[in-house]
Protein backbone atom coordinates (compact mmCIF):
# COMPACT_ATOMS: atom_id res chain seq x y z
CA UNK A 1 0.00 0.00 0.00
CA UNK A 2 1.32 3.50 -1.08
CA UNK A 3 -0.36 6.75 -0.36
CA UNK A 4 0.68 9.95 -1.92
CA UNK A 5 -0.70 13.15 -0.58
CA UNK A 6 -2.40 15.61 -2.58
CA UNK A 7 -0.54 19.21 -3.33
CA UNK A 8 -3.94 20.95 -3.18
CA UNK A 9 -4.34 23.72 -0.30
CA UNK A 10 -7.66 23.10 1.01
CA UNK A 11 -9.28 24.92 3.83
CA UNK A 12 -10.91 23.37 6.89
CA UNK A 13 -14.18 23.36 7.58
CA UNK A 14 -14.79 23.01 11.56
CA UNK A 15 -18.13 22.16 10.78
CA UNK A 16 -16.98 18.65 8.86
CA UNK A 17 -16.07 16.14 11.02
CA UNK A 18 -14.32 14.40 8.05
CA UNK A 19 -13.34 15.56 4.25
CA UNK A 20 -11.86 13.42 1.66
CA UNK A 21 -9.86 15.54 -0.81
CA UNK A 22 -9.27 14.53 -4.64
CA UNK A 23 -9.16 10.63 -3.26
CA UNK A 24 -8.15 7.74 -5.66
CA UNK A 25 -7.51 4.28 -5.18
CA UNK A 26 -6.63 1.03 -6.80
CA UNK A 27 -6.58 -2.28 -6.68
CA UNK A 28 -3.58 -3.47 -8.49
CA UNK A 29 -4.14 -1.83 -11.70
CA UNK A 30 -7.71 -0.97 -11.54
CA UNK A 31 -8.97 2.22 -10.54
CA UNK A 32 -11.66 1.74 -7.34
CA UNK A 33 -11.98 6.09 -6.78
CA UNK A 34 -11.37 8.57 -8.89
CA UNK A 35 -10.69 12.23 -7.54
CA UNK A 36 -13.60 11.67 -5.09
CA UNK A 37 -14.66 14.99 -2.57
CA UNK A 38 -16.49 14.73 -0.26
CA UNK A 39 -17.60 16.58 2.80
CA UNK A 40 -18.80 14.36 6.18
CA UNK A 41 -20.35 16.90 9.01
CA UNK A 42 -20.13 16.05 11.84
CA UNK A 43 -23.38 14.72 14.18
CA UNK A 44 -24.98 14.24 10.98
CA UNK A 45 -25.34 11.09 8.82
CA UNK A 46 -24.01 10.80 5.74
CA UNK A 47 -25.09 8.04 3.52
CA UNK A 48 -22.81 6.63 0.41
CA UNK A 49 -25.45 4.94 -2.20
CA UNK A 50 -24.53 3.71 -5.59
CA UNK A 51 -24.54 0.25 -7.54
CA UNK A 52 -22.73 -2.80 -6.84
CA UNK A 53 -18.96 -1.83 -7.61
CA UNK A 54 -19.17 1.81 -7.69
CA UNK A 55 -16.63 2.45 -4.79
CA UNK A 56 -18.53 2.84 -1.85
CA UNK A 57 -16.96 0.43 0.18
CA UNK A 58 -13.21 1.67 -1.04
CA UNK A 59 -14.70 5.21 0.01
CA UNK A 60 -15.15 4.38 3.87
CA UNK A 61 -12.53 1.98 3.99
CA UNK A 62 -10.14 4.57 3.09
CA UNK A 63 -11.84 6.80 5.76
CA UNK A 64 -9.72 5.06 8.51
CA UNK A 65 -6.71 3.47 6.47
CA UNK A 66 -8.46 -0.07 6.32
CA UNK A 67 -7.74 0.11 2.33
CA UNK A 68 -4.27 -0.30 2.86
CA UNK A 69 -4.66 -3.68 4.57
CA UNK A 70 -5.75 -5.30 1.34
CA UNK A 71 -2.72 -6.58 -0.68
CA UNK A 72 -1.63 -4.16 -3.63
CA UNK A 73 -3.81 -1.42 -2.91
CA UNK A 74 -2.70 2.47 -3.09
CA UNK A 75 -4.31 5.36 -2.79
CA UNK A 76 -3.68 9.16 -3.42
CA UNK A 77 -5.23 12.31 -1.97
CA UNK A 78 -5.86 13.32 1.56
CA UNK A 79 -8.79 12.41 3.82
CA UNK A 80 -9.17 15.27 6.79
CA UNK A 81 -10.06 13.88 10.69
CA UNK A 82 -10.35 17.70 11.99
CA UNK A 83 -8.65 19.00 9.45
CA UNK A 84 -5.46 16.99 9.48
CA UNK A 85 -4.55 14.29 6.86
CA UNK A 86 -5.03 10.74 8.82
CA UNK A 87 -2.23 9.64 5.98
CA UNK A 88 0.66 11.83 6.95
CA UNK A 89 3.42 9.93 7.71
CA UNK A 90 3.04 10.82 11.80
CA UNK A 91 -0.13 9.24 11.95
CA UNK A 92 -0.65 6.70 13.83
CA UNK A 93 -3.15 3.79 11.77
CA UNK A 94 -3.98 2.28 14.73
CA UNK A 95 -4.91 5.88 16.42
CA UNK A 96 -7.31 6.71 13.46
CA UNK A 97 -9.14 3.15 13.68
CA UNK A 98 -9.82 3.93 17.03
CA UNK A 99 -11.42 7.31 16.45
CA UNK A 100 -12.90 6.41 13.54
CA UNK A 101 -14.82 2.79 14.22
CA UNK A 102 -15.89 0.54 11.99
CA UNK A 103 -19.30 -1.63 11.92
CA UNK A 104 -19.38 -4.35 8.76
CA UNK A 105 -22.02 -5.64 6.48
CA UNK A 106 -22.30 -9.51 8.63
CA UNK A 107 -22.46 -9.59 12.32
CA UNK A 108 -19.27 -10.21 13.41
CA UNK A 109 -18.72 -10.70 16.88
CA UNK A 110 -15.71 -12.92 18.50
CA UNK A 111 -17.02 -16.08 18.57
CA UNK A 112 -15.21 -17.46 21.48
CA UNK A 113 -15.56 -14.33 23.84
CA UNK A 114 -18.89 -13.90 25.88
CA UNK A 115 -20.89 -10.52 25.18
CA UNK A 116 -19.31 -8.90 27.53
CA UNK A 117 -16.10 -9.64 26.35
CA UNK A 118 -17.12 -8.56 23.14
CA UNK A 119 -17.69 -5.52 24.00
CA UNK A 120 -15.04 -5.33 26.75
CA UNK A 121 -11.90 -6.63 24.19
CA UNK A 122 -11.21 -3.31 22.50
CA UNK A 123 -10.54 -1.45 25.67
CA UNK A 124 -8.59 -4.14 27.24
CA UNK A 125 -6.64 -4.22 24.30
CA UNK A 126 -5.98 -0.12 25.15
CA UNK A 127 -5.56 -0.42 28.47
CA UNK A 128 -8.30 -0.60 30.77
CA UNK A 129 -7.78 -3.91 32.16
CA UNK A 130 -11.14 -4.79 34.47
CA UNK A 131 -12.93 -3.84 37.25
CA UNK A 132 -15.93 -1.13 37.89
CA UNK A 133 -14.76 1.15 35.29
CA UNK A 134 -14.65 -1.80 32.43
CA UNK A 135 -18.38 -3.03 33.84
CA UNK A 136 -19.82 0.87 33.14
CA UNK A 137 -18.40 1.50 29.85
CA UNK A 138 -19.59 -1.74 29.03
CA UNK A 139 -22.71 -1.00 30.10
CA UNK A 140 -22.98 2.18 28.63
CA UNK A 141 -22.09 1.15 25.52
CA UNK A 142 -24.53 -1.66 25.57
CA UNK A 143 -27.36 0.98 26.05
CA UNK A 144 -25.98 3.17 23.88
CA UNK A 145 -26.13 -0.05 21.06
CA UNK A 146 -30.07 -0.25 22.49
CA UNK A 147 -28.99 -3.65 23.02
CA UNK A 148 -28.28 -3.76 27.25
CA UNK A 149 -32.28 -4.77 28.23
CA UNK A 150 -32.35 -7.73 26.34
CA UNK A 151 -28.86 -9.44 26.97
CA UNK A 152 -28.37 -8.09 30.62
CA UNK A 153 -28.91 -11.12 32.12
CA UNK A 154 -27.31 -13.02 29.71
CA UNK A 155 -23.62 -10.95 29.70
CA UNK A 156 -21.23 -14.37 30.14
CA UNK A 157 -23.15 -16.22 27.37
CA UNK A 158 -21.14 -16.29 23.82
CA UNK A 159 -21.37 -13.58 21.33
CA UNK A 160 -22.81 -15.64 18.62
CA UNK A 161 -25.75 -16.93 20.96
CA UNK A 162 -28.12 -13.76 20.45
CA UNK A 163 -29.83 -13.61 16.91
CA UNK A 164 -28.09 -11.34 13.96
CA UNK A 165 -29.95 -7.92 14.60
CA UNK A 166 -28.56 -8.36 18.28
CA UNK A 167 -25.29 -9.45 16.96
CA UNK A 168 -25.18 -6.45 14.78
CA UNK A 169 -25.70 -4.37 17.52
CA UNK A 170 -23.37 -5.73 20.14
CA UNK A 171 -21.01 -5.08 17.08
CA UNK A 172 -21.93 -1.29 17.37
CA UNK A 173 -21.99 -1.80 20.93
CA UNK A 174 -18.18 -2.65 20.42
CA UNK A 175 -17.42 0.14 18.37
CA UNK A 176 -18.92 2.57 20.94
CA UNK A 177 -17.08 1.02 24.03
CA UNK A 178 -14.11 2.56 22.60
CA UNK A 179 -15.85 6.07 22.09
CA UNK A 180 -14.82 6.94 18.72
CA UNK A 181 -15.65 10.38 16.98
CA UNK A 182 -16.94 8.95 13.78
CA UNK A 183 -18.60 5.39 12.86
CA UNK A 184 -18.62 3.75 9.88
CA UNK A 185 -20.92 1.08 8.79
CA UNK A 186 -20.96 -0.74 5.51
CA UNK A 187 -24.04 -2.23 4.67
CA UNK A 188 -25.06 -2.72 8.11
CA UNK A 189 -28.56 -4.05 7.53
CA UNK A 190 -28.54 -6.83 4.81
CA UNK A 191 -27.97 -9.53 6.39
CA UNK A 192 -30.83 -8.49 8.33
CA UNK A 193 -34.75 -9.44 9.04
CA UNK A 194 -37.15 -6.23 8.62
CA UNK A 195 -37.66 -5.79 12.23
CA UNK A 196 -33.83 -5.96 13.17
CA UNK A 197 -33.11 -3.57 10.82
CA UNK A 198 -35.71 -0.95 11.63
CA UNK A 199 -33.59 -1.15 14.90
CA UNK A 200 -30.56 -0.36 13.73
CA UNK A 201 -32.10 2.70 11.45
CA UNK A 202 -33.59 3.67 14.89
CA UNK A 203 -29.91 3.24 16.23
CA UNK A 204 -28.23 5.36 13.57
CA UNK A 205 -30.33 7.93 14.05
CA UNK A 206 -29.87 8.18 17.72
CA UNK A 207 -26.07 7.71 17.78
CA UNK A 208 -25.66 11.11 15.61
CA UNK A 209 -25.94 12.89 18.87
CA UNK A 210 -22.60 11.88 20.09
CA UNK A 211 -20.80 10.45 16.89
CA UNK A 212 -20.83 11.59 13.08
CA UNK A 213 -22.05 8.61 10.70
CA UNK A 214 -21.10 7.15 7.41
CA UNK A 215 -23.20 4.48 6.44
CA UNK A 216 -23.17 2.40 2.83
CA UNK A 217 -26.60 1.02 1.95
CA UNK A 218 -27.98 -0.49 -1.14
CA UNK A 219 -31.06 0.08 0.05
CA UNK A 220 -32.36 3.59 -0.81
CA UNK A 221 -35.12 3.89 1.18
CA UNK A 222 -32.82 3.67 4.11
CA UNK A 223 -30.84 6.27 2.99
CA UNK A 224 -33.51 8.40 2.78
CA UNK A 225 -34.70 7.35 6.27
CA UNK A 226 -31.61 7.70 7.98
CA UNK A 227 -29.29 9.81 6.11
CA UNK A 228 -29.07 14.27 6.52
CA UNK A 229 -26.52 14.01 3.92
CA UNK A 230 -26.49 11.62 0.87
CA UNK A 231 -23.76 10.47 -2.05
CA UNK A 232 -24.21 9.09 -5.28
CA UNK A 233 -21.35 7.14 -6.78
CA UNK A 234 -20.78 5.27 -9.66
CA UNK A 235 -18.00 3.77 -11.22
CA UNK A 236 -15.81 4.99 -8.62
CA UNK A 237 -16.77 8.64 -9.54
CA UNK A 238 -18.66 10.72 -7.24
CA UNK A 239 -21.59 11.52 -9.21
CA UNK A 240 -23.73 13.91 -6.40
CA UNK A 241 -23.94 15.33 -3.00
CA UNK A 242 -26.24 17.51 -1.02
CA UNK A 243 -28.91 17.21 1.28
CA UNK A 244 -31.04 13.75 1.30
CA UNK A 245 -33.84 15.57 1.11
CA UNK A 246 -32.83 17.65 -2.54
CA UNK A 247 -31.17 14.13 -3.86
CA UNK A 248 -34.30 12.22 -3.38
CA UNK A 249 -36.57 14.74 -4.15
CA UNK A 250 -34.90 16.50 -6.91
CA UNK A 251 -31.89 14.98 -7.92
CA UNK A 252 -29.75 17.41 -10.24
CA UNK A 253 -28.07 14.49 -12.24
CA UNK A 254 -29.77 12.13 -14.62
CA UNK A 255 -27.75 9.17 -13.45
CA UNK A 256 -28.69 10.11 -9.97
CA UNK A 257 -32.44 10.07 -11.04
CA UNK A 258 -31.98 6.98 -13.04
CA UNK A 259 -30.57 4.73 -10.10
CA UNK A 260 -32.76 6.08 -7.49
CA UNK A 261 -35.77 5.31 -8.97
CA UNK A 262 -34.51 2.11 -10.31
CA UNK A 263 -33.86 2.22 -14.00
CA UNK A 264 -30.44 0.57 -13.69
CA UNK A 265 -28.56 -0.48 -10.64
CA UNK B 1 -38.21 -3.18 -19.30
CA UNK B 2 -40.87 -0.74 -17.28
CA UNK B 3 -40.73 -0.48 -13.55
CA UNK B 4 -43.95 -1.72 -11.63
CA UNK B 5 -44.62 1.70 -10.33
CA UNK B 6 -44.90 2.97 -14.34
CA UNK B 7 -48.65 1.10 -14.73
CA UNK B 8 -49.86 2.99 -11.15
CA UNK B 9 -48.12 6.14 -12.64
CA UNK B 10 -49.96 5.90 -15.88
CA UNK B 11 -52.76 5.03 -14.42
CA UNK B 12 -52.81 7.98 -12.41
CA UNK B 13 -51.66 10.36 -15.30
CA UNK B 14 -55.00 9.36 -17.31
CA UNK B 15 -57.22 9.59 -14.41
CA UNK B 16 -56.04 13.52 -13.60
CA UNK B 17 -55.97 14.43 -17.34
CA UNK B 18 -59.76 13.58 -17.94
CA UNK B 19 -60.23 15.59 -14.83
CA UNK B 20 -59.09 18.64 -16.56
CA UNK B 21 -61.38 17.80 -19.29
CA UNK B 22 -64.08 17.38 -16.85
CA UNK B 23 -63.20 20.48 -15.09
CA UNK B 24 -62.75 22.87 -18.51
CA UNK B 25 -66.48 21.23 -19.55
CA UNK B 26 -67.75 22.01 -16.22
CA UNK B 27 -66.43 25.88 -16.00
CA UNK B 28 -67.11 26.63 -19.77
CA UNK B 29 -71.11 25.49 -19.22
CA UNK B 30 -71.29 27.25 -15.96
CA UNK B 31 -69.45 30.51 -16.93
CA UNK B 32 -71.40 30.76 -20.74
CA UNK B 33 -74.67 29.76 -18.39
CA UNK B 34 -73.77 33.31 -16.62
CA UNK B 35 -73.12 35.15 -19.21
CA UNK B 36 -76.37 33.98 -21.10
CA UNK B 37 -78.49 34.52 -18.14
CA UNK B 38 -79.18 30.65 -18.14
CA UNK B 39 -79.51 28.61 -15.44
CA UNK B 40 -77.27 25.30 -15.43
CA UNK B 41 -76.74 24.71 -11.35
CA UNK B 42 -78.19 21.64 -11.09
CA UNK B 43 -75.75 19.72 -14.01
CA UNK B 44 -72.99 21.58 -13.11
CA UNK B 45 -73.50 20.33 -9.03
CA UNK B 46 -73.60 16.90 -10.72
CA UNK B 47 -70.19 17.75 -12.44
CA UNK B 48 -69.06 19.60 -9.25
CA UNK B 49 -69.82 16.27 -7.30
CA UNK B 50 -68.24 14.23 -10.05
CA UNK B 51 -64.86 16.24 -9.69
CA UNK B 52 -64.74 15.75 -5.73
CA UNK B 53 -64.82 12.44 -6.24
CA UNK B 54 -62.04 11.63 -9.05
CA UNK B 55 -59.92 14.24 -7.00
CA UNK B 56 -60.74 11.50 -3.67
CA UNK B 57 -59.14 9.09 -5.75
CA UNK B 58 -56.12 10.81 -7.29
CA UNK B 59 -55.83 11.17 -3.83
CA UNK B 60 -56.20 7.57 -2.55
CA UNK B 61 -54.29 6.15 -5.71
CA UNK B 62 -51.07 8.19 -4.62
CA UNK B 63 -51.50 7.05 -0.87
CA UNK B 64 -51.40 3.76 -2.43
CA UNK B 65 -48.22 4.39 -4.79
CA UNK B 66 -46.38 6.15 -1.88
CA UNK B 67 -46.92 3.08 1.16
CA UNK B 68 -46.08 0.63 -1.80
CA UNK B 69 -43.26 2.20 -4.06
CA UNK B 70 -41.86 4.66 -1.84
CA UNK B 71 -41.23 6.64 -5.02
CA UNK B 72 -38.35 9.60 -5.39
CA UNK B 73 -37.32 11.96 -7.49
CA UNK B 74 -39.61 12.57 -10.46
CA UNK B 75 -41.92 9.60 -9.76
CA UNK B 76 -42.80 11.24 -6.16
CA UNK B 77 -42.82 15.24 -7.84
CA UNK B 78 -45.42 13.72 -9.95
CA UNK B 79 -47.70 11.98 -7.17
CA UNK B 80 -47.37 14.87 -4.98
CA UNK B 81 -48.47 17.56 -7.89
CA UNK B 82 -51.17 14.99 -9.14
CA UNK B 83 -52.68 15.44 -5.59
CA UNK B 84 -52.05 19.48 -5.52
CA UNK B 85 -53.69 19.43 -9.33
CA UNK B 86 -56.51 17.31 -8.42
CA UNK B 87 -57.52 19.87 -5.62
CA UNK B 88 -56.76 22.45 -7.85
CA UNK B 89 -59.23 20.59 -10.00
CA UNK B 90 -61.65 20.72 -7.29
CA UNK B 91 -61.83 24.26 -6.34
CA UNK B 92 -62.65 25.03 -10.06
CA UNK B 93 -65.66 22.71 -9.68
CA UNK B 94 -66.38 25.02 -6.49
CA UNK B 95 -66.36 27.90 -8.19
CA UNK B 96 -68.75 27.04 -11.06
CA UNK B 97 -70.83 26.19 -8.91
CA UNK B 98 -70.49 29.32 -6.98
CA UNK B 99 -70.75 31.01 -10.57
CA UNK B 100 -74.24 28.94 -10.81
CA UNK B 101 -75.36 30.01 -7.46
CA UNK B 102 -74.80 34.48 -8.00
CA UNK B 103 -76.56 33.78 -11.49
CA UNK B 104 -80.01 32.05 -10.36
CA UNK B 105 -79.46 34.27 -6.89
CA UNK B 106 -78.97 37.46 -8.63
CA UNK B 107 -79.95 37.07 -12.48
CA UNK B 108 -76.68 37.09 -13.63
CA UNK B 109 -75.91 39.91 -15.35
CA UNK B 110 -79.43 40.92 -16.46
CA UNK B 111 -79.48 43.98 -14.69
CA UNK B 112 -76.11 45.69 -15.81
CA UNK B 113 -75.19 47.90 -18.08
CA UNK B 114 -73.61 46.41 -21.63
CA UNK B 115 -70.22 47.45 -21.23
CA UNK B 116 -69.89 45.47 -17.62
CA UNK B 117 -71.22 42.63 -19.54
CA UNK B 118 -68.73 43.14 -22.28
CA UNK B 119 -66.03 43.44 -19.38
CA UNK B 120 -66.99 40.11 -17.63
CA UNK B 121 -67.61 38.73 -21.08
CA UNK B 122 -63.74 39.43 -22.05
CA UNK B 123 -62.28 38.67 -18.68
CA UNK B 124 -63.93 35.54 -18.58
CA UNK B 125 -62.38 34.21 -22.02
CA UNK B 126 -58.91 34.96 -20.86
CA UNK B 127 -59.71 32.75 -17.89
CA UNK B 128 -61.23 30.31 -19.81
CA UNK B 129 -58.33 30.31 -22.25
CA UNK B 130 -55.86 29.57 -19.10
CA UNK B 131 -57.79 26.62 -17.61
CA UNK B 132 -57.32 25.31 -21.20
CA UNK B 133 -53.85 26.15 -21.45
CA UNK B 134 -53.18 24.66 -18.13
CA UNK B 135 -54.77 21.32 -19.04
CA UNK B 136 -52.82 21.20 -22.05
CA UNK B 137 -49.64 21.67 -20.30
CA UNK B 138 -50.75 19.12 -17.94
CA UNK B 139 -51.52 16.46 -20.91
CA UNK B 140 -48.11 17.14 -22.89
CA UNK B 141 -46.10 18.04 -19.14
CA UNK B 142 -45.01 20.94 -21.22
CA UNK B 143 -42.97 23.39 -19.41
CA UNK B 144 -42.84 26.16 -22.20
CA UNK B 145 -46.56 25.94 -22.88
CA UNK B 146 -47.20 26.39 -18.89
CA UNK B 147 -44.93 29.40 -18.74
CA UNK B 148 -47.19 31.19 -21.27
CA UNK B 149 -49.98 31.65 -18.97
CA UNK B 150 -48.13 34.38 -16.55
CA UNK B 151 -48.82 36.85 -19.32
CA UNK B 152 -52.78 36.63 -19.43
CA UNK B 153 -52.85 36.23 -15.41
CA UNK B 154 -51.31 39.21 -15.32
CA UNK B 155 -54.05 40.48 -17.70
CA UNK B 156 -56.94 39.15 -15.72
CA UNK B 157 -55.49 40.55 -12.74
CA UNK B 158 -55.38 43.96 -13.76
CA UNK B 159 -59.04 43.47 -14.84
CA UNK B 160 -59.79 42.21 -11.66
CA UNK B 161 -58.30 45.36 -9.94
CA UNK B 162 -59.81 47.84 -12.35
CA UNK B 163 -63.23 46.59 -12.50
CA UNK B 164 -63.70 47.26 -8.48
CA UNK B 165 -62.22 50.20 -8.72
CA UNK B 166 -64.81 50.83 -11.94
CA UNK B 167 -67.32 49.85 -9.50
CA UNK B 168 -65.68 52.00 -6.14
CA UNK B 169 -66.13 55.36 -8.63
CA UNK B 170 -69.20 54.66 -10.05
CA UNK B 171 -72.11 57.44 -9.16
CA UNK B 172 -75.49 55.20 -9.18
CA UNK B 173 -75.39 51.54 -9.19
CA UNK B 174 -77.75 48.75 -9.27
CA UNK B 175 -77.06 46.60 -6.32
CA UNK B 176 -77.66 43.05 -7.65
CA UNK B 177 -75.34 44.06 -10.37
CA UNK B 178 -72.84 45.47 -8.35
CA UNK B 179 -72.81 42.16 -6.37
CA UNK B 180 -72.67 39.97 -9.11
CA UNK B 181 -70.28 41.40 -11.09
CA UNK B 182 -68.22 41.86 -8.24
CA UNK B 183 -68.48 38.09 -7.04
CA UNK B 184 -68.13 37.07 -10.64
CA UNK B 185 -64.68 39.06 -11.26
CA UNK B 186 -63.51 37.59 -7.41
CA UNK B 187 -63.97 33.86 -8.78
CA UNK B 188 -62.83 34.02 -12.07
CA UNK B 189 -59.55 36.00 -10.68
CA UNK B 190 -59.40 32.96 -8.20
CA UNK B 191 -59.71 30.32 -11.10
CA UNK B 192 -56.76 32.47 -13.02
CA UNK B 193 -54.96 31.49 -9.88
CA UNK B 194 -55.79 28.05 -9.76
CA UNK B 195 -54.71 27.27 -13.51
CA UNK B 196 -51.46 29.20 -12.63
CA UNK B 197 -50.85 27.20 -10.25
CA UNK B 198 -51.56 23.80 -11.97
CA UNK B 199 -48.68 25.29 -14.50
CA UNK B 200 -46.26 25.63 -11.97
CA UNK B 201 -46.65 22.23 -10.83
CA UNK B 202 -45.92 20.92 -14.52
CA UNK B 203 -42.72 23.02 -13.95
CA UNK B 204 -41.96 21.22 -11.00
CA UNK B 205 -42.64 17.98 -11.84
CA UNK B 206 -40.15 18.36 -14.69
CA UNK B 207 -37.23 20.53 -13.34
CA UNK B 208 -37.89 19.79 -9.46
CA UNK B 209 -37.89 23.72 -9.55
CA UNK B 210 -40.47 25.36 -7.26
CA UNK B 211 -41.52 28.40 -9.47
CA UNK B 212 -43.95 31.39 -9.62
CA UNK B 213 -45.73 31.97 -12.52
CA UNK B 214 -48.23 34.27 -11.12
Amino acid sequence: MTSTNSTQTTTFDPEMKMQSIDLNAWFGTKQALKNVNINIKTNAVTAIIGPSGCGKSTFIRCLNRMHELTPNAKMTGQILLDGENIYDKQVDPVQVRRRVGMVFQKPNPFPTMSIYDNVAAGLRLTGTKKGKNLDEVVKRSLEQATLWDEVKDDLKKPGTSISGGQQQRLCIARAIALQPEVILMDEPCSALDPIATAKIERLVVELKRDYTVAIVTHNMQQASRVSDFTAFMYLGALIEFGPTRGIFESPKNPLTEKYITGEFG
Amino acid sequence: MSRIIDRGLEEQTVLIVKMGELTYETLAISIHGYLEGKSVQEQVRDLSDILVSMGEKVEDEAFQLIARFQPVATDLRTIKSYMKVGNDFVRYGRYALDICIINDQLNGLKECESWTRDYINEMSEKVLSMVRTSIDALKRQDILIAKTISSTEREVDKMYFDYLNKLINAEQANNKCVLSSALMTRYLERIADHAVYVCESIVYISTGEKVTLG
